[in-house]
């Protein structure tokens, strides 16, 4: 019961969360200066040129009026052609949320792993030295700007040592090719996220294992990989997941700088040009999808943390 | 203007003899006159032997000795991997524009004519041009045997319907705005299936600067060409359209049915890239061979014994305009004090380490063959800028804002014109806007590039000076930012245009050079060398200043 209100009521704020980003990106397209036709042909074409373009393209009808024909475009499923390149958005909006995917697995593959383990071992080791180093790294390497990590580790491991290419993968690579071409693009990500979800990991171990259920747990006389397994995880992980769900929407939703900077062609290179380019459909297209993303991805996290911890669901309005 | 190069005497008397009587050869005489007098250095000879049409007939470039390496240089085989940025639009040659698609569509595309950096106009599709006496009528003689890729060959009807295209205004073409008062639909015909006649709007000795690679869209296609070129990438071109992956990247091979030399490299690799400092990465470590020019990186890239800085001379500069109807610059001593308080040599060699050539406020530079070199060159003198500003009211200077383009090096030099201006008295106030603002809707009213007071504008390199003539300070030019209004200037545009040997286009240039000087409605202080920036992996790389990539002749060393 409180399940389903639960999720009738976060589709209906992602329907109206929705909605509303359509009309803000479509309101804050048309007060950028310039025109279509006039982006597409550079500043020097012939004012009859830009003119033609732009009706050719319906650009230089009623703003209203072409967000109208978008939205009805997206209800009939047809997100529309792509102004600057004259293609159906939707093959360049799926390619590019492959793109993007494939990183943000590797990110997580890389990051939660050891993220957790480093969280939990400064968990249990809390005020000792591993501890204190831990979470130093962590806030260090926080700080560090993810595109200046990620210029460092091109030097190393591109110019000098020569180990790993610079761009992202090409196309038809392999499983092994994929994996060898994101992990310098995964790496800044993973290192900027380390601290943070360790952190919080760190946090949760510790109250679940000062907590009374622990204690009794150890007072019982169950041993210690029981009582980590069964009481303190399950406990502590709760919150985390909901961190991670926000960071993986985060990662979906495309990182223009990594991007940009390894040539990777995914939500966040999409949406950058589209905005450059005046391309609306698409940058639309893009925005909506990355709200969907959000959306989705915290809710699935919302999800799993109610699963994980039962007493949420007693919560009202959970 | 360089004048060590010299043709030795029974070389120019063979040039005099080898052209048979009528007027081009008189025309020729008058440029090898200037050649032996020293005031027409070998390579503007070359040029001017091309706006003739008589460079192919006369085997001049072989007489001159060219610069194109010859095929025993390079070896055949291997592929030329080039990083560009993401193209603008949709591969389109009639509506091209970006530098990018300019980039790929050199791999399948050919013009008429071919701007040449170092060569000036070469024979590409068409063999030969000639004007009648009051260039009114511009004969083009089509290579036979040409075919386009799908195997059809060439012939005028392609010529003609590709011309009819660009200068038909529903088109929307990018030819339109160089066309504009030119060339007007229904005034290209076909004379025979290798002959096209061109009648222009009016008589310019520079037509066919028009019809060659200098106005880009100009790529000859097949006659029934229906947009949609990503389906086909029909072309004439050394390479042929192999595999395309949008934002991605496109490959081209070698096209074994080539007019011409047949290309060297078996293939051509160009990737995309959104951002130029990972498109300088891929250079770096080896994914690419080739990329455009990163404006702060020219100076590393010299440094670095694995990469190397290539460059042509252009006329890209960034001009400044002076609103001749403002208060602050209604007054002509006020412009030309303006332009006296500028040094030059700091701009050159500061902000472009040499890499730039020093402009004299037109857009008369020392590479176009028509300039006059007599003209003096503006140099700085603030005693003089001083005393201008004293006669002409204001001794103390006085306030204005500079309004640009956030974009390549132009927010470098505001800050440079900012602090040598001070020191006349006039104190600059900087409005940088985004280049997309700036632009605006390009049209008087509703473009900061068009009416602000005081601006700076980038433009690309023209091969020939006619078009930034007319459209930047004729009365009614539609870039006219400064608003410069000349009967003069007007009339003397109109002469520079029916000039038809060179002595007297170079009495037009330097009449039109000396009224912009005595005016100073725009200052042009320098011409930007164009530059790419290649590994040494690659040999024989040539490109245009307006963005042509020709890997023909390229090959991995």
């Amino acid at each position: 019961m409180l399940l389903r209100t639960f999720l009738l009521r976060r589709l209906t704020t992602t329907l109206v969360t929705l909605f509303l980003a359509s009309l803000l990106v479509f309101a804050a397209c048309q007060l950028l200066p310039g025109d279509i036709g006039r982006a597409v042909l550079g500043p020097f074409a012939a004012p009859e040129a830009v003119a033609a373009l732009n009706a050719k393209l319906g650009t230089d009808q009623p703003a209203h009026l072409q967000y109208l024909r978008w939205l009805g475009g997206v209800f009939n499923g047809s997100l529309g052609v792509s102004l600057s390149h004259g293609q159906p958005v939707a093959p360049k909006l799926w390619a590019a949320m492959a793109q993007s995917a494939q990183l943000a697995l590797v990110v997580v593959g890389l990051l939660v792993p050891l993220a957790m383990a480093a969280g939990i071992w400064a968990g249990l080791r809390k005020g000792k030295l591993v501890d204190r180093v831990i979470l130093l790294t962590g806030i260090s390497l926080a700080t560090v700007p993810d595109f200046v990590t990620a210029l460092l580790l091109v030097i190393l491991f591109s110019l000098w040592l020569g180990w790993l290419p610079v761009s992202g993968p090409p196309d038809g690579a392999g499983a092994a090719e994929t994996l060898r071409h994101l992990i310098l693009p995964a790496l800044p990500l993973v290192i900027n996220l380390f601290g943070y979800i360790a952190r919080i990991v760190r946090a949760g171990v510790i109250r679940a294992s000062e907590a009374d259920f622990t204690r009794t747990a150890i007072l019982k006389g169950l041993p210690f990989r029981i009582v980590l397994l069964c009481h303190i995880l399950p406990n502590a992980l709760a919150p985390t997941v909901a961190v991670l769900a926000t960071q993986i929407s985060n990662l979906l939703g495309g990182i223009v700088v990594i991007e940009a900077l390894f040539n990777i062609q995914g939500l966040g290179a999409l949406v950058a040009q589209a905005a450059k380019g005046r391309d609306y459909p698409t940058l639309q297209a893009g925005v909506l999808t990355m709200v969907v993303i959000y959306g989705v991805v915290t809710l699935l996290g919302d999800l799993l943390q109610l699963i994980l911890d039962p007493r949420q669901r007693e919560r009202p309005g959970g | 203007m360089t004048r060590n190069t010299r043709l030795p005497a029974p070389l120019l008397t063979r040039l005099r003899d080898a052209f048979g009587r009528d007027t081009r050869a008189d025309l020729w005489n008058v440029a090898l006159d200037e050649h032996a007098k020293g005031y027409l250095d070998r390579r503007n000879l070359l040029k001017y032997a091309g706006a003739l049409g008589i460079g192919s007939a006369l085997g001049v470039t072989g007489l001159l000795g060219s610069t194109v390496p010859a095929r025993a240089e390079g070896k055949p085989g291997g592929t030329i991997r080039v990083g560009l940025g993401q193209p603008t639009a949709a591969f389109n040659p009639v509506l091209l524009t970006d530098s990018s698609s300019i980039g790929v569509l050199s791999q399948v595309g050919e013009y008429l004519i071919l701007d040449d950096a170092e060569n000036g106009l070469v024979p590409q599709l068409a063999l030969s041009w000639e004007a009648n006496d009051d260039l009114s009528e511009w004969v083009f003689n089509l290579r036979p045997g040409v075919k386009f890729h799908d195997g059809r060959d060439v012939t005028s009807a392609d010529v003609v319907a590709t011309f009819e295209r660009l200068a038909d205004p529903e088109s929307g073409s990018s030819a339109l705005s160089a066309f504009r008062g030119l060339l007007s639909k229904g005034a290209t015909s076909a004379k025979d299936p290798l002959t096209v006649v061109f009648r222009p709007d009016v008589p310019n000795a520079n037509f066919p600067y028009y019809v060659s690679s200098s106005v880009v869209a100009t790529i000859i296609l097949p006659a029934d060409h229906a947009g949609d070129y990503e389906q086909s990438f029909i072309g004439t071109g050394p390479f042929r359209f192999d595999s395309y992956q949008p934002q991605r990247g496109i490959s081209f091979v070698r096209n074994e049915e080539y007019w011409g030399e047949k290309a060297l490299p078996d293939r051509v690799e160009i990737r995309f890239y959104d951002d130029q400092q990972a498109q300088f990465l891929a250079l770096k470590s080896g994914e690419v061979d080739v990329i455009p020019e990163v404006n702060s990186l020219t100076s590393t890239v010299e440094q670095d014994p694995a990469l190397r800085v290539l460059a042509v001379d252009s006329t890209r500069n960034d001009t400044i305009h002076l609103r001749t109807d403002s208060a602050e610059f209604k007054d002509a001593r006020i412009r030309r004090a303006f332009a006296l308080a500028i040094d030059r040599d700091a701009v050159v060699d500061g902000l472009y380490k040499g890499r730039a050539l020093k402009g004299n406020d037109s857009i008369f530079a020392p590479i176009y063959a028509s300039s006059d070199p007599g003209v003096p060159q503006r140099n700085r003198d603030l005693a003089e800028a001083r005393r201008l500003l004293g006669e002409a009211g204001v001794p103390n200077g006085f306030k204005v804002t500079l309004t640009t383009e956030r974009a390549y090096s132009i927010p470098e030099y505001s800050v440079l014109l900012q602090n040598q201006l001070k020191e006349a008295g006039i104190e600059i106030e900087l409005n940088l806007i985004p280049q997309d603002a700036y632009y605006g809707k390009a049209v008087f009213g509703e473009s900061p590039w068009l009416d602000s007071t005081l601006g700076i504008t980038d433009y690309g390199h023209r091969g020939t000076p006619d078009l930034i003539l007319n459209a930047t300070l004729r009365s009614d030019g539609a870039w006219n930012s400064a608003q410069f209004k000349s009967a003069e200037y007007d009339a003397l545009l109109v002469d520079y245009a029916k000039a038809r040997d060179l002595a007297a286009q170079r009495e037009a240039a330097g009449k039109i050079q000396r009224l912009l000087l005595e005016e100073t409605p725009t200052i042009i202080t320098y011409f930007n060398k164009f530059i790419r920036f290649s590994s040494r992996r690659v040999e024989g790389v040539r490109f245009t200043a307006i963005s042509h990539l020709l890997l023909a002749r390229a090959w991995v060393a």
